[in-house]
């Protein structure tokens, strides 16, 4: 009972810093609508800086503290507010969560630059008082921890006060209700977000600074899972109420501790033994269940900015074929370690591609695109190499990639399912604690387990020994396991599942997962039953995440159980398709070679001009690879305000002036094949060949753009009529002229409806 | 016949009764008036009666069967259908595809299954709706008196029971209001109740049999148009209480 009574003292004494966490999170999200997953990076960020000043310049701590939490903390906010945040208004639900993802990795990056740069430098925080405790009830409680407590009460009051009592809270709580009213009537919405931005980094950074020392050394991804942890608690708010929030934490903090004390610490059950870390993911779950349905959300901006076309089936299949070729005459001339970029592009392509049908076309989201990757592994291992141990398949079965898929395709619909009825952004936070609790519970499970099914002994094989080897496919009568051939293999399987998606979006199912992104009021209203409809729409792109994750294995061959699976690179992955064009196959493509290209490629390149110019290696080396390699991925994420529809849009509008002039382009595309056959004859370098191709990709269309401009704008005052207000100014009424109106008015042809 | 009957249904969100006690009906063939000044509660009944809210009390009755506790689909599967004030368009979608994905919605539920032709009924829904020379377009750049149509169109891709349509003519002009008036009663002669919310009074007059007027949530007064233009609580409601003008 004493035991019992001192644990549930220290889970009282963690859940006051969860609600710390929490509270920052459910200011921000209630005053812009904006979930800020990069609240855990605004925390790493602060206890990082907080380290510096108190430990590496030895300030004194109330210092430290003041300037960390008061001043570097919500400046931090601020500046995230006014040059991030604010572009938001009216995107879709993805962008606003995609955002705040490129942010945290983007701090998380620089942070990683700053601090852990050079090789293994420990920093180690230490807690405010040292090691000076209280025994209560025989368990020592830090005077850190009851501070913890302490500030946490008094946030509560102040929060209380501010919300209820202050004329800035009444204005926040108006610019939930209803922005544009509360301008009318002559509040400021704008500084209210500043200052709620500005509060929930300063209650990050406090977290962060009261969290950090639980870690030992700090480290930037760890100390951003460990205010994840406090997630689930805003999620039992509802991310809205403030109580709800507090107790949520004090929840979680008491699971935890409690968890600890019947499990000797961890020590009791070994195969639980990381269960500990997997709580706050599984109360996640458990939040979700108890959240009431939603309201049915019609579309809360009339029009969002975000705008995809869809291609026509000729233009798909031709597209495909298009890709398939150019990739085989370009892996044909390019070295051993380009194609294996290159493979590793396409593998990363593939698997954002199970994104476009989920997210682009149905408006949900994924955030564990890995972790299904990672069950593909384990069940395609399972089939073709079985419990009997070490590897012995010398290639994958069609079969073990087909169980791989439906795999993952289950166990997507049970993750799935408490989340359906509830808006995008939860089910995208589901899938995210299902990443936590696979990679915690399966995937760093180094031994096989053992079942005894109905007297028959059954073994499955996690990750055995840290790691999985995975064999590359023999199908066809074609071996695979070259590089080249399996590159080929990754193009042709992504240009035929992109065909696929593409003939899916333009049969009735596309139409009715497009309607039900659109206004899921109105589908309701029509009889859709849109949990079943997510639901499969989930178990699809699901499948085809297991397809894609499988491939992205085999390309790897071995793939180590910590590298991929912590969440972060799903996170990535997510972001980097929504940059590259989440409503497009060609996005998907965009995204696989760009997120290569950033963080494998122009660090090679930054490297190797290093090595060749010594002097400039700092400038090379030290400033633009670890730019490329930290910051990049993020800062071109940060920036989908601008552009909400992506890189795929921007291209396909860059290259639209090729279609009316087909001379000129196909005189281009004969010089490229001429090149490369050149090329290929070893007459021109490769590298000439990459510079002049792609050079080319960029001025081509430019130069053709100011040749045929005179025709250009012909051509679309034809098309789109002339201002039609100058019509009888300009020039005289022609009866021509009528048709034109009609059609801008939206009035129907023919001669009884036009406008006399 | 009594198709679709409201009885004593309150709403209230937080302290605020946007609908206190409310009863009303509509017929089956029979185009009926739901009027009322902004903020009466119009839009707040429509939702209750579709299920995208849940009425604090009272019931919601479709022929016979109470329905209140249903979720929006399995309403709009015994037939109710609506348009939306705020529109909700698909705006992915051209006009076109707006209309024939209802279609192929329905054909997933309704018990005709694959029988019909759904992109043979949209053509004819377009023609009918007028909307021929559109229907290629984006929904999000065609002007919103069509787009009220394509909602209406959508709607009658269910074929419904009963059409419940929020302002359909707000955005149309004169002439095509009036057309519009002539195609409610072409729907109401296929045997279709339709209950109507709209502010051009004089479409209300001249298309309702029956009119019930709501104001600050409550059923102030219900009758043919003849009774309601005369009725002295509707002329307060809308003129104020110095109406001898």
């Amino acid at each position: 009972m004493q035991d019992f009574l001192a644990y549930t003292v220290l889970g009282l004494c963690l859940g006051s810093v969860y609600a710390i966490a929490a509270t920052g999170l459910v200011v921000t999200y209630s005053t812009s609508g904006v979930f800020n997953i990069a609240h855990g990076a605004v925390a790493t960020m602060s206890a990082l800086f907080y380290w510096q000043l108190r430990f590496d310049w030895h300030a004194p701590a109330p210092i430290a503290i003041f300037l960390t939490v008061c001043v570097f903390a919500p400046l931090l906010g601020l500046v995230l507010e006014v040059v991030v945040m604010r572009g938001l208004r009216g995107t879709s639900e993805v962008t606003r969560l995609v955002t705040p993802v490129a942010v945290l990795l983007g701090i998380n990056g620089a942070a990683t630059w700053i601090w852990f740069r050079s090789s293994n430098r420990a920093l180690v925080p230490k807690k405010f008082f040292g090691e000076s405790n209280v025994k209560v009830l025989g368990q020592a409680v830090y005077y850190h921890q009851i501070i913890g407590v302490l500030l946490s009460i008094v946030i509560a009051g102040a929060l209380y006060v501010l919300l209820y009592r202050t004329r800035l809270g009444v204005t926040m709580r108006a610019t939930v209700d209803d922005r544009s009213l509360l301008m009318l009537n002559g509040g400021r919405p704008d500084r209210v977000s500043m200052a709620s931005w500005a509060i929930g980094a300063s209650l990050a950074g406090l977290a962060g600074v009261l969290l950090s020392p639980q870690l030992g050394a700090l480290q930037v991804f760890a100390l951003t899972l460990l205010v994840f942890d406090a997630y689930p608690a805003a999620v039992a708010g509802r991310l809205r109420s403030v109580p709800l929030t507090y107790v949520g934490a004090m929840v979680l903090g008491l699971s935890k501790l409690y968890f600890d004390w019947i499990s000797d610490a961890g020590q009791r059950w070994l195969v639980l033994r990381n269960l500990r870390n997997a709580i706050p993911a599984l109360l996640l779950f458990g939040a979700l269940l108890l959240l009431p349905q939603d309201r049915l959300r019609g579309a809360i901006v009339t029009r969002t900015r975000e705008r995809f076309r869809v291609p026509t089936m000729r233009e798909a299949v031709l597209w495909g074929g298009v890709l398939v070729a150019a990739m085989a005459m370009l892996q044909s001339i390019m070295s051993g370690s380009a194609v294996i970029s290159l493979a590793n592009g396409v593998a990363l392509s593939l698997m954002a591609l199970s994104l476009v049908l989920l997210t682009g076309y149905a408006g949900e989201i994924n955030l564990a695109v890995f972790t299904f990757a990672g069950v593909a592994v384990i069940a395609a291992w399972q089939f073709d190499v079985g419990p009997t141990g070490l590897a012995t398949q010398k290639s994958l079965s069609v079969g073990a990639v087909l169980l791989a898929m439906c795999v993952c395709s289950l166990v997507g619909g049970l993750i799935a399912l408490p989340a359906l009825r509830l808006r995008g952004l939860y089910l995208g936070l589901a899938t995210f604690a299902f990443g936590i609790i696979v990679y915690q519970l399966v995937i760093l499970q180094t031994q096989p387990l053992h079942f005894n099914i109905f007297g028959g002994k059954f073994t499955v094989n996690l990750f055995t020994n840290g790691s999985l080897t995975v064999p590359r496919p023999h199908w066809f009568g074609i071996n695979f396991a070259g590089q080249r051939a399996f590159l080929m293999l990754m193009t042709v399987l992504f240009a035929v599942l992109g065909i696929g998606i593409i003939a899916i979006r333009r049969s009735a199912y596309g139409r009715m997962i497009v309607a039900m992104k659109d206004s899921p009021a109105a589908c309701a209203t029509l009889g859709l039953n849109l949990t079943r409809l997510k639901l499969g729409v989930f178990m699809v792109s699901s499948a085809i995440a297991g397809l894609a994750g499988l491939m992205w294995a085999a390309e790897r061959r071995t793939l180590p159980n910590n590298a991929d699976f912590d969440g972060f690179q799903s996170l990535l992955l997510f972001m980097i398709a929504v940059v590259g064009g989440i409503g497009y196959v060609s996005g998907a493509f965009i995204a696989g070679i760009f997120l290569s290209v950033l963080s494998v490629v122009m660090p090679d390149v930054f490297d190797k001009l290093g090595s060749d110019y010594p002097s400039l290696h700092w400038l090379f080396v030290t400033v633009l690879g670890n730019f490329s390699h930290y910051v990049g991925p993020a800062l071109v994420g940060i920036g989908l305000g601008k552009n909400p529809s992506g890189i795929a849009q921007q291209i396909m509008d860059g290259f639209r002036p090729l279609k009316k002039a087909p001379g000129a382009t196909a005189i281009w595309v004969a010089a490229i094949v001429v090149l490369w056959a050149a090329t290929w004859r070893g007459a021109v370098s490769n590298w000439h060949f990459s510079l002049i191709s792609v050079g080319s990709l960029f001025i081509v269309p430019r130069i053709i753009m100011s040749v045929f401009e005179d025709r250009f704008a012909e051509e679309e005052r034809a098309v789109a009529g002339e201002d039609l207000d100058l019509i009888g100014i300009d020039r005289a009424f022609r009866s021509s002229d009528r048709q034109v109106l009609d059609t801008a008015l939206g009035l129907p042809a023919g001669p009884s409806g036009g406008v006399e | 016949m009594t198709l679709l009957e409201c009885r004593n249904v309150g709403m209230k969100f937080g302290g605020a009764a946007a609908l206190t006690a409310v009863s009303i009906s509509a017929e089956a063939g029979v185009i009926t008036g739901l009027i009322g000044p902004n903020g009466a509660g119009k839009t707040t009944m429509f939702n209750c009666i579709t299920g995208l809210l849940e009425p604090t009390s009272g019931e919601v009755m479709l022929d016979g069967a109470d329905i209140t506790k249903l979720a929006p689909f399995r309403r709009a599967r015994l037939g109710v259908a609506r348009t939306f004030q705020r529109l909700e368009l698909f705006t992915s979608l051209s006009v076109r595809d707006n209309i024939r994905v209802a279609g192929e919605i329905r054909s997933r539920w309704s018990k005709d299954k694959g029988k019909s032709d759904t992109q043979a009924e949209a053509e004819h829904i377009i023609e009918l709706l007028g909307l021929s020379g559109l229907a290629d377009r984006d929904v999000a750049e065609i002007p919103t008196g069509m787009a009220r149509r394509v909602e209406m169109g959508r709607a009658l891709m269910t074929r419904p029971r009963i059409l419940l349509l929020d302002e359909p003519a707000s955005g149309q002009d004169e002439q095509e209001t009036e057309e519009f008036g002539e195609l409610l009663l072409h729907v109401r002669d296929e045997g279709t109740a339709i209950l109507l919310v709209e502010h051009d009074v004089s479409l209300v007059m001249k298309v309702c049999s029956f009119i019930q007027v709501l104001d600050f949530g409550c059923l102030i007064a219900s009758g043919s148009p003849a009774e309601i233009q005369t009725n002295p609580a509707v002329l307060e409601a809308y003129l104020g209480e110095d109406h001898s003008a």
